[in-house]
């Protein structure tokens, strides 16, 4: 190994650090994109979505066993497993009124509460352990520094996802739906389409995208007790930060907690355990909505 | 236009929730026990819930092992031993704890694994003037004179290996751990006595760099300033899941062939199960190895076998050795082994043999003065094992 943090190169030491934040930010993307869906065009809070991300993580921890198969399997059982959390949740907050955010948060708190119960009571109150496809377990050559061979990879899937997701929202009639429906409710539910299937539909969508990343980033961000709590509050974090109108706030604010977790804490290692809130307090002192504004102005 | 007005009352809904959910909730429970003639009560408090449900579980079940190997007597009397769970802390351990001695009325009690519950604990002991002999936690007491522990003190493996580190490692030494008490204690150790024989950190400002806990799941920005700063080698504790994420993370990154050295607990029990390969050649101090070539050891450890799955660690045997210095001090306490009697024949005992060696309460801490091995994670037929690799300071004032 050759040592190259010469003085010449002051950026050198960040570089990792730079990338890993990239990797960070992208699973915190696909995992905050289902509570922004939610919040911003069903107008649901959804207190459980942290929840939807910890059934992905088990479920990697379960069946991963080291071979492709095993992650193809685990993908596809955690996309529908937390798909269909999704829905019961759409069933459950069927009585409760659209935009009523106490009721919503009150009812999906308790769901949340349960539903990580039943997870610790299934797979046992210590963190289980994921294993990575064997090929991927090891580290690669990045500009001369080593970095884990799972994470770049995680990167390239995580920007495909992205990439699709946008697709999805601006050239499908799902996505039209979904945008028509941000612009004015109302109005689409006088076209014919009943505010419960895109309630469901939304739901639904939320749960497989944070099933997705609950999969996909179990070796980033690992099932234990509290991953749905870490995983909701960066998705709330996401919120502020980005907003609840555009693909590119939320991508934009997700990427930024990515960096302020990793090269922010490379920089400032002693400011480390409050970096985050203090960008969230900043951001909301200075643009009290958000990074981007909302759908029309981007 | 609902969607955008009511924007802000969402963005201010979500900001209250981020600042609010930090939080989470424990709860214990514990079964009575009852006493009859020719018995004595020792009460028996650890982790069986909660995030250190590991320890405890092993911290119980080396205290029954000593107790099944010794025809369920202690000190010639059949022992009624009262279990309770301390779960995560002082807020769950002191209710227990207050059970135990004011209900159950035992004459002794065992275990505790946190240094946390210890502290609340304490001021029961002196009001019911029931002796503790601790098997794991310990924090700084002023008043132990019904304490005793044998596990160790937080700050004596890092001064145990600090020597050793100084004389093989061409260079600086980077210190890392996690900022809360246990993690200062143990670092504080390396680095005192590391400073003291002239070792230097590679730390930028020459202070140990503490990461936030137990928040911290991501250690690659810290391994970064590890590679930037030159280190010829790592000092580090770290235990349980955030032990499996440093170790995992390192064997990743750029600095995974930087010798790490670290406090046993980083790949002791469980913990070097989850990290597998990437705990190879780790270097651990510990006073405790299940690979000890003693009498004591090969009877411990092979009985340990025949009930549990894998080897027994030191948190297992600390317990064991509880039991054995109860075994003695409630036969040398007489005909009427009270708490008081107990607790007197505890500081009378002297050199007492177990299977980590022959150790002995210092008269000042309450805690061990004992012998610290170097240990190193092998292969051991299947399984990757501990191997003691050479003797270390013998430690304790």
């Amino acid at each position: 190994m050759i040592v190259v943090a010469a003085g010449t190169n002051r950026i050198d030491p960040y570089l990792i650090p730079a990338l890993d934040g990239v990797a960070y930010g992208l699973l915190v993307f696909v995992a905050a994109s289902g509570l922004v869906f939610c919040f911003g065009v069903a107008n649901i809070l959804n207190l459980a979505h942290g929840m939807l991300y910890a059934i992905g993580g088990y479920t990697a921890a379960a069946l991963l066993d080291g071979g492709w198969a095993s992650l193809a399997l685990a993908l596809a059982v955690g996309v529908l497993a937390a798909a269909a959390a999704g829905v019961l949740l759409a069933g459950l907050l069927t009585p409760v009124a659209t935009g009523n955010h106490l009721s919503q948060a009150l009812l999906t708190f308790g769901v949340a509460l349960a539903g990580g119960s039943l997870l610790v009571a299934g797979f046992g109150p210590d963190d289980p352990q994921v294993q990575v496809p064997a090929a991927l377990e090891g580290s690669v050559l990045v500009a001369g520094h080593r970095y884990a061979a799972y994470r770049l990879v995680f990167i390239v899937v995580a920007a495909l996802l992205a990439a699709a997701l946008y697709l999805v929202v601006r050239r499908t009639r799902a996505g039209m739906l979904v945008r028509a429906a941000v612009d004015d409710a109302e109005m689409v539910a006088c076209l014919g389409v009943s505010p419960a299937r895109i309630r469901a539909g939304v739901l639904a969508a939320a749960g497989a995208l944070a099933g997705a990343a609950g999969v996909l980033g179990a070796p980033i961000i690992g099932p234990g007790t509290d991953t749905a709590d870490t995983v909701l509050l960066l998705s709330l974090v996401v919120v502020v930060l980005g907003g609840l109108g555009s693909m590119a706030g939320t991508l934009l604010a997700a990427l930024a907690i990515g960096e302020i977790q990793t090269l922010g804490v490379a920089l400032l290692p002693s400011a480390a355990p409050f970096l985050l809130f203090a960008a969230m307090a900043a951001v909301l002192a200075v643009r009290a909505r958000g990074l981007v504004g909302n759908w029309r102005a981007a | 236009m609902p969607l955008i007005t009511s924007w802000r009352s969402r963005a201010l809904t979500a900001t209250l929730l981020a600042a609010v959910l930090t939080t989470g909730a424990a709860c214990g429970d514990d079964p009575a026990g009852t006493s009859a003639g020719g018995t004595i009560k020792i009460g028996l408090l650890a982790s069986l819930s909660g995030t250190y449900q590991a320890v405890g579980t092993e911290i119980r079940d080396g205290f029954q092992l000593y107790l099944d190997t010794h025809d369920g007597k202690l000190g010639g009397r059949q022992v009624d031993l009262v279990v309770a769970d301390e779960g995560n802390g002082a807020q769950t351990a002191v209710p227990a704890a207050t059970k135990l001695l004011k209900q159950d009325r035992v004459s002794a009690l065992t275990g505790i694994v946190g240094g946390g519950s210890v502290a609340g604990v304490t001021p029961l002991l002196n009001e019911t003037k029931v002796p503790l002999v601790g098997s794991n936690g310990r924090p700084e007491l002023k008043d132990v004179s019904r304490v005793w522990h044998t596990s160790y003190l937080s700050d004596e493996p890092g001064a145990a290996i600090a020597q050793h580190v100084r004389d093989n490692v061409k260079g600086s030494v980077y210190a890392i751990g996690p900022d809360y008490q246990g993690g200062w204690d143990e670092l504080r150790g390396f680095t005192d006595a590391f400073g003291k024989i002239g070792g230097k950190l590679a730390n930028t400002d020459g202070k140990t760099t503490f990461t936030p806990f137990p928040a911290t799941t991501n250690f690659l920005p810290y391994f970064a300033r590890i590679k930037a700063s030159g280190a010829a080698a790592v000092y580090t504790f770290y235990a349980g899941s955030a032990a499996v994420d440093f170790v995992k993370q390192y064997a990743q990154s750029e600095i995974k062939d930087v010798p790490l050295y670290a406090a046993g607990f980083l790949t002791e029990g469980g913990v070097l199960n989850a990290q597998g390969d990437a705990a190879r050649d780790i270097y651990s101090v510990l006073n405790y190895s299940p690979d000890l070539d003693n009498a004591e050891n090969r009877a411990f450890v092979a009985a340990w076998k025949a009930k549990h799955d894998g080897s027994p660690t030191t948190y297992a045997l600390a317990s064991y050795d509880a039991a054995a210095v109860l075994d003695r001090a409630i036969g040398a306490a007489g005909s009427d082994p009270t708490p008081e009697a107990i607790n007197t024949a505890i500081g009378q005992l002297g050199q007492i043999a177990s299977p980590r060696g022959t150790w002995q309460f210092s008269t000042v801490t309450h805690s061990p003065v004992q012998k610290w091995y170097l240990r190193q994670v092998r292969q051991d037929g299947r399984a990757l094992s501990n191997t003691v690799v050479g003797d270390l300071a013998t430690v304790g004032r």
